[in-house]
């Protein structure tokens, strides 16, 4: 650190430097952790273990939720709740040192409060995420090279497209609203901080507490039954599935206390002038999707808790020689799984509104228009779960309503490209690398979007339910649509976050790898299902041999692609050249601090008095903030990290 | 533009587009992006029409044929809205790109906010074209729901990991005053289709939930414990297909296929008199296009 540090000791670190908490780490959670994780199994063995019917689901779970309780005890989660029930709560010294000061790199090990830090922890756990869902599907696109292949046996691969597709839904949750709703958005709106510091710290430590037992998974048998778990086969799992809901269990609480500290966050946080009218679109979606997410999230909290009682207390809510139903397992887990697919795209959406707004030298198309889009696709996303059960045979006499709320969908998802397409119109399109995955986005979106509407027709869909068609179909639009407009947010946003501009040269290599790597794949996927081919099958009819072959090819140059990006990205936030604070002379707040930001993010307090879209305009209508009056308050004035 | 009427009404449209620019250049993008979207509406609703039912297989019933002419009629409806997309996309790359250095930001674009009439069209056809995509499917799906009076009963019952077929001893009176008998009750592994008798097949399952979709039927419903669900339809091409399972059922989910065959009734009435011994008389298989 910088001649400030020996200042910040003194005050930070000096007289409490020794207190316990302050000890607390990653190491510390991890330490624990596993120590009340291996105390649970113990006790478990000697006590339950021996009931023959759930002995070994008991231990598993009491492992589990041993090693998620002690891991977040060990990191801090629960240190303010502590302290303040024994009467004294943090003083201003804490504060600071929860917030990470003069702790240096550090800090990212830490229970840090620092919007910013949780923002770059985010963006760090994402990357691992996608390389650990990455390199599972390279082995299903191994395996799937050939039709009698032999390389996965049929249980390692059930095990791995299962945990493949849950690992990629928890990072595609977290992709945007973890990383740019943290690092970026507060500042967008001109906040100091989150509204729930601590909150935010906590959303984090308890998602990574969340990735172990779905790794564990792979060494208690493997989960069977795909991500959807549909009971009763998931019931007759072994272990793992026990594994598999703790992990979502523990999701849903990070989650969940994301979504409420995003929506706080801009009810209550927002600059002098901020209005809502003003905000940006990026701050409306990461709303629109949070609070989607609150609605979403608790239907799979509900499910996983029933699931597990199925399996570890005998229970029989989806088990239908004891009363129970599998389709209450289907409704359930949809009234969750629909909405939440929008919990993933509308913030990618938002980002990607920004992008082509900043690229193209314009205002975003119908400002007003793409917000009722997006909460219309929200407001829609809630009554349209039933489309994933036209072929179960659960209320056929409800399929024409699903399939009329779910072709409604088309109509707001349209204007959100016809937004998309208004800004490009007449814009002057600088293309930037970011501006690439914004083109691609929108290719891959409409393939995504179009063979959406056939799935929602029930006679066609009929004939694609569980076919390679609805995968390709929902790699076209979580991939190819949230993944790649994320994606053109992280290189919009990475010169702010990491202080360094992004190698675009290397960065064009890994775009026209993953695009061409991605349309092959998907588009030879499409190709199986039209001819009949099932999905999640281990082995197939020699049939389909050719498109998978290819389709197979594909997938390894797009995650070639995928890890020359990632190249790019970690070679550039190592010694790329220095950003300057706006390398793209965009309008929005987060532009107009320093990089890197400073603690508490202005160094004089902003007043909004236009949208950040004054492109083109005149005077002072382009302005979207004056910066003038003086912080009253920061907890430490002037202190940069 | 042929009436001055056309040109004056024409023009206030385009300002309202492009405010403030000059009125030449931007017909001149509208022309560029028309020109675009025309290429590739043309393109998509060829592909359409005669993509598809190259890569379809051929079906062996109306539900087959119905799936495959939504994917043709979807496809031209789509057409033009994707082409849209994709026109302004590219005019934009090919046309308006900014081509200076790339390291400095180009001059602003015209500070448009929206516009009241682009985006009313865009709603009201986006609208119209998914009333008329509600209607499609809704009439094709009610079609569907024709209970023939008389039909082949087959019960199909899923288990870890094979598809058994049972036919409950009936008679199944046909169109022309013929029947078809079914002497005795009859359990079998393989599916056996008398072609253009309506069949109803009752589907469940002794374990987990699977999926009865024999495929080039165009129909599929769940197998679920505990549940008895119906499909029906009406095989009316000969030809051989695969009964697969659509859903995940765990370890050997993916081998858990039928051989199924739609053949000549009077051929389906011999071989069920003989006890449904042996293969009946092969057909070609509809995999391979080959119908009756
Ligand atoms: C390198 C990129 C990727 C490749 C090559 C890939 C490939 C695959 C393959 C081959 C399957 C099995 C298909 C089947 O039999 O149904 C699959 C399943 C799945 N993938 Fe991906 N995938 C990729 C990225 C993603 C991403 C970014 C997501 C984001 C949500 C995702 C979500 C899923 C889901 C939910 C499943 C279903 C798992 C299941 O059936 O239970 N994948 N993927
Ligand atoms: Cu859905
Ligand atoms: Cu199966």
């Amino acid at each position: 650190m910088t001649a400030t540090q020996p200042l910040l000791e003194d005050t930070v670190l000096g007289p409490k430097a020794g207190r316990l908490y302050r000890r607390q780490s990653f190491a510390t959670g991890l330490g624990l952790g596993i120590l009340l994780g291996a105390i649970g199994w113990f006790i478990a063995q000697n006590t339950i273990q021996s009931n023959e019917n759930f002995g070994s689901d008991m231990t598993v779970a009491v492992t589990m939720a041993g090693w998620v309780i002690g891991f977040n005890i060990g990191i801090g989660t629960f240190n303010a709740v502590i302290r303040w029930m024994l009467g004294h709560d943090q003083d201003k010294d804490d504060e600071l040192y929860a917030a990470g000061v003069g702790q240096g790199k550090a800090r990212y090990w830490k229970y840090c409060t620092d919007h910013k830090v949780v923002g770059t922890q985010y963006l760090i756990l994402v990357f691992i995420l996608f390389f650990v869902g990455g390199t599972l599907a390279m082995m299903i696109r191994t395996q799937l090279l050939t039709p009698n292949s032999t390389f996965l046996s049929p249980q390692t691969y059930n095990a791995i497209v299962s945990i493949h597709g849950m690992c990629m839904i928890i990072a595609t949750i977290i992709m945007v609203s973890g990383p740019f709703a943290n690092f970026i958005m507060p500042i967008m709106i001109g906040a100091k901080d989150m509204a729930f510091p601590r909150l935010n710290a906590m959303s984090f430590w308890v998602v990574v507490s969340a990735v172990p037992p779905l790794l564990a998974t792979f060494f208690v048998g493997g989960v069977n039954a795909g991500w959807t778990t549909y009971a009763p086969l998931s019931v007759q799992d072994g272990p793992a599935m026990i594994c598999f809901a703790i992990t979502i269990i523990t999701f849903v609480v990070s989650v969940t206390v994301a979504g409420i500290n995003t929506i706080v966050t801009v009810l209550t946080m927002r600059a002098e002038g901020m209005t809502f009218a003003r905000m940006p679109i990026f701050v409306w979606a990461s709303v629109i999707g949070g609070g989607l997410g609150l609605y979403a999230m608790p239907a799979f909290l509900l499910a996983m808790t029933m699931m597990v009682a199925d399996k570890a207390t005998g229970t029989s809510f989806f088990v239908a020689d004891q009363g129970g139903s599998g389709w209450l397992w289907e409704n359930v887990f949809w009234i969750m799984g629909h909405p939440e697919v929008y919990v993933i795209l509308i913030p990618p959406v938002g980002a990607l509104l920004e992008v082509m707004s900043t690229f193209s030298r314009k205002p975003v198309f119908a400002y007003k228009l793409a917000i009722g889009a997006m909460t219309g696709v929200a407001g829609l996303s809630i009554m349209v779960w039933a489309h994933h059960m036209f072929t179960t045979g659960w209320a056929p006499d409800l399929a024409g309503p699903f399939m009329l709320t779910t072709e409604l969908i088309s109509i707001p998802t349209g204007i959100i490209f016809l937004c998309a397409i208004g800004t490009l119109w007449r814009g002057s399109n600088w293309v930037r690398l970011p501006m690439y995955f914004g083109f691609l986005f929108l290719w891959n979106f409409i393939i995504g979007g179009v063979t959406g509407i056939y799935l929602s027709d029930v006679p066609a869909d009929n004939y694609f339910h569980g076919n390679m068609f609805v995968t390709a179909h929902f790699h076209y639009t979580l991939l190819g649509g949230a993944m790649i407009a994320a994606t053109a947010g992280l290189c919009y946003w990475f010169p702010k976050v990491t202080g360094r501009m992004l190698d675009e040269k290397i960065g064009k290599w890994a775009f026209w790898m993953i695009a061409i790597g991605f349309q092959v794949t998907y588009l030879a996927q499409f190709y199986e299902g039209f001819k009949g081919m099932p999905r999640r099958v281990a082995n197939y009819d020699p049939l389909f041999a050719p498109e998978n072959l290819i389709s197979s090819l594909g997938a390894f140059l797009l995650m070639a692609g995928w890890v020359v990006l990632l190249y790019a990205l970690v070679s550039s936030w190592r010694h790329g050249e220095i950003a300057p604070a706006n390398p793209w002379s965009a309008k929005s707040l987060e532009w107009h601090t320093e990089t890197p930001v400073p603690l508490e993010n202005f160094l004089q307090d902003p007043k909004v008095i236009n949208d950040p879209y004054g492109y083109g305009a005149s005077g002072a209508e382009q302005v979207h903030a004056v910066f003038g009056h003086h912080s009253h308050h920061t907890i430490e004035e002037g202190v940069k990290q | 533009m042929s009436s001055d009427h056309q040109e004056v009404s024409n023009d206030s449209v385009l300002d309202d587009l492009a405010p403030g620019l000059d009125r030449s250049l931007h017909r001149q993008y509208i022309r560029g992006i028309f020109v675009l979207w025309f290429i590739m509406t043309v393109l998509g609703v060829l592909a359409g029409l005669y993509l598809t039912p190259i890569l379809m297989p051929h079906m062996n019933s109306p539900e087959g044929r119905a799936a495959v002419k939504t994917v043709i009629v979807f496809t031209v409806a789509a057409a033009p809205v994707a082409a849209l997309v994709c026109a302004v996309a590219l005019y934009s790359l090919l046309h308006t790109r900014h081509r200076g250095s790339l390291d400095h930001p180009p001059a602003d674009g015209p500070p448009l906010r929206g516009n009241a009439l682009a985006s009313g069209v865009w709603l009201i056809t986006s609208t119209l074209l998914v009333v008329f995509l509600l209607f499609w499917g809704l009439t094709e799906w009610s079609a569907q729901q024709v209970v023939h009076a008389d039909s082949l009963t087959i019960n199909v019952i899923g288990q870890q990991w094979i598809w058994d077929y049972n036919l409950p001893a009936q008679t199944v009176r046909l169109p022309g005053g013929r029947e078809l008998k079914i002497p005795k009750e009859l359990a079998l592994s393989k599916l056996n289709l008398p072609v253009d008798v309506p069949v109803t097949f009752n589907v469940t399952s002794k374990d987990v939930t699977h999926g009865f979709w024999p495929v080039n039927l165009g129909i599929q419903v769940d197998a679920n414990p505990g549940q008895r669900t119906v499909i029906r339809t009406v095989p009316d091409r000969l030809g051989k297909f695969v009964v697969r399972c659509s859903q995940l059922c765990g370890l050997n989910h993916a081998y858990m296929y039928t051989q199924a065959q739609v053949v000549p009734d009077q051929d389906f009435q011999a071989w069920v008199q003989g006890g449904a011994r042996g293969p009946i008389l092969a057909v070609a298989s509809s995999q391979n296009g080959s119908t009756k």
